[in-house]
């Protein structure tokens, strides 16, 4: 992105990627021996970051700016919370539900894509900001379903095969499996002939037409994945919380999003990494200045996009940069 | 196997940009197309492309009309083309601008690519080998890992008509590929459109520099206000009284045909320098 050639890995790159494999292996081991308040922030972490990687596909690769996305986070939480609670009496177990919520994430994906097919820039923004909006006012009002704004309580903890998830650090173990497992599906992607027609319609949707590229179908594809990845994060963090209700899918959510994506570095998985860490964990480390605390926020971001324009982590840092030091050694 | 416009007009509101213009490109041949600013070339292009609708008549590939396709399935029928303001994807390296339009071919095993690495290393190393013969083509396999933004200017040029090759398409539409190339650069371009010749290759350039059409082209095609007003080949058209009366006139006009080509390179010249406009 800057310059725009690739430069080759050199020993600084591969000593950064080094530190932050051996840093991140000792964060994760030391998560046993952490009190309950780091483990959550830890979890609300990879939480993010699953939405992030989720959001990532629409905005970072196919260049379609997304400010709905919540609903999709909102729709894999609503469909654990019903499927596993008293509200409706159906107790199905996790990996049932699981598929389900994929399936009904795409649709919602696919759903909303039909309509903004022919939308980009401005438009599409206000239309996805729209549709956000109405899933939120649908599940606050459908009463009889939802329970409306009173939310779902006593949702069921997660249970895989007899190994109850319970504890915040249970969640975090899930949560880190998941994010890894979501995290390789997306590079392959991102590598794939889909990823790379994703790009060239990020860059010229006409000329993408122009080589042979059904962009229809294309974006139908990121919408969709984007919205599974999305919905797969709403059945976790539905399982964790163990109440939902519409006060956690507004759009300020999908707004966080959006920035963790845009400060962390667009289109860039390790962008999303370091932006929700820093999006989750700033406004807990400024806890102590209370009534400052947004201000700070606030001109810690502009500060931000003012020194790195292109976000934390330059595109050129990818995945593979961060694992050069195991095969070059 | 041929092109065919059949009595193709379009109309902007009530500019009428071309106006029933019948005309058949047979394989084989490169086909040049000229005329003053305004006279409708890159109109026909654009419609041939499916950038534009046409208002009426029809265009045939091998006498199966094309009109009503999606310009993606043009593309795939075979046509493909290049831009009179290069549009490469910019920022994504020069193997990949070519890479990805492998995509309407290997778009069906994605999911493989995505589970099964072996798989999804051996066909991207196909891709890559397939498309690194073009690079080498057009003197750019040194610049593949770069992005496409990056190269000069008549490097893009290069490019944008390497990624127009990489399905082999039967047809090659070129709109003003010299437009901001310096004279080196259009005498090398000259040579590489020339060493694409194929038999079975329809390939038709929009140009200004009449000297390249000239050299380059079997038969040119001359358009004025939207109509066509002569084809054959170049030695014809420029004994053509009709085209000396109303298109290359006297001596002076020529000149003021060169001058106009000039200014126009000048002008895209200008616009290399100027910071990219990213919306």
């Amino acid at each position: 992105m800057n310059g725009g050639t690739a430069k080759p890995v050199t020993l600084g790159t591969k000593l950064i990627g080094f530190a932050l494999i051996v840093a991140a292996i000792v964060l994760a081991c030391s998560v046993p021996y952490m009190p309950n308040y780091y483990v959550r922030v830890l979890d609300s972490i990879l939480i993010y970051i699953l939405l992030g990687l989720g959001l990532n596909i629409v905005i970072g690769y196919a260049g379609l700016l997304d400010l709905g996305f919540v609903a999709f986070y909102a729709i894999g939480a609503y469909t654990y919370a019903l499927l596993a609670s008293p509200q409706m009496g159906i107790h199905l177990p996790f990996l049932v539900i699981l598929p389900i919520a994929c399936v009904l994430g795409v649709l919602a994906g696919i759903l909303l894509g039909i309509p903004v097919l022919r939308l980009r820039g401005d438009y599409l923004a206000i239309v996805t900001l729209g549709f956000g909006e109405i899933i939120r006012v649908l599940i606050n009002n459908a009463d009889a379903l939802t329970n409306g704004p009173k939310g779902i309580a006593a949702i069921h903890r997660i249970d895989i095969f007899g190994l109850t998830i319970s504890t915040p650090k249970d969640v975090f173990w899930l949560l880190l499996v998941t994010c890894i497992l979501v995290a390789i599906i997306v590079w392959r992607l991102q590598n794939s002939i889909l990823g790379k027609a994703w790009m060239a319609i990020r860059e010229d949707q006409d000329a993408a037409k122009g080589i042979g590229i059904n962009t229809t179908n294309a974006k139908l594809a990121a919408f969709g994945i984007s919205a599974m990845i999305g919905s797969i994060a709403g059945v976790i963090f539905s399982a964790f919380q163990r109440f939902v209700s519409p006060e956690s899918f507004t759009f300020q959510e999908s707004v966080l999003i959006v920035l963790i994506i845009v400060i962390g570095g667009i289109g860039n998985i390790l962008g999303v990494i370091a932006g929700a860490t820093m999006l989750i964990l700033l406004p807990e480390l400024l806890r102590d200045y209370a009534e400052f605390r947004m201000l700070l926020l606030g001109l810690l971001m502009a500060f931000l996009i003012i020194v790195r324009p292109h976000g934390l982590v330059p595109r050129s840092f990818t995945p593979d940069r961060l694992f050069a030091w195991m095969r070059f050694r | 196997m041929s092109l065919e416009f059949k009595n193709v007009s379009k109309r902007f509101g009530s500019v009428i940009a071309t106006d029933d213009v019948s005309l058949t490109f047979e394989p084989g041949l490169i086909y040049g197309i000229i005329g003053p600013n305004g006279a409708g070339k890159s109109t026909l292009i654009n419609m041939a492309a499916g950038s534009y609708s046409i208002s009426s008549g029809s265009i045939l590939l091998d006498g199966r009309p094309i009109e009503k396709l999606k310009k993606h399935e043009i593309s795939l029928a075979g046509i493909a083309r290049t831009y009179q303001n290069i549009r490469l994807f910019e920022q994504m390296s020069v193997m990949d601008n070519l890479e990805v339009c492998l995509y309407p071919r290997d778009v069906g095993g994605v999911w493989k690519e995505i589970f099964v690495p072996s798989y999804a290393r051996a066909k991207r190393e196909e891709r890559q080998a397939h498309c690194r013969r073009l690079l080498e083509q057009f003197a750019l396999e040194d610049a593949a890992d770069w992005d496409a933004n990056s190269l000069s200017y008549g490097r893009q040029r290069m490019l944008e008509i390497a990624r127009a090759l990489v399905r082999e398409p039967r047809v090659l539409l070129l709109d003003e590929p010299a437009a901001g190339l310096n004279h080196g650069e259009t005498l090398e371009l000259k040579q590489r459109l020339a060493a694409l010749r194929r038999p079975e290759l329809i390939m038709i350039v929009v140009e200004h520099d009449m000297d390249l059409v000239m050299t380059l082209c079997d038969r040119v095609v001359v358009l004025h206000h939207g109509a066509l007003l002569a084809m054959g080949t170049p030695a014809e058209v420029q004994a053509n009284e009709q085209v000396q009366q109303a298109y290359l006139g006297t001596i002076d006009d020529i000149e003021s045909i060169r001058a106009v080509a000039q200014s126009r390179k000048a002008e895209r010249g200008l616009r290399v320098n100027a910071d990219t406009v990213r919306h």
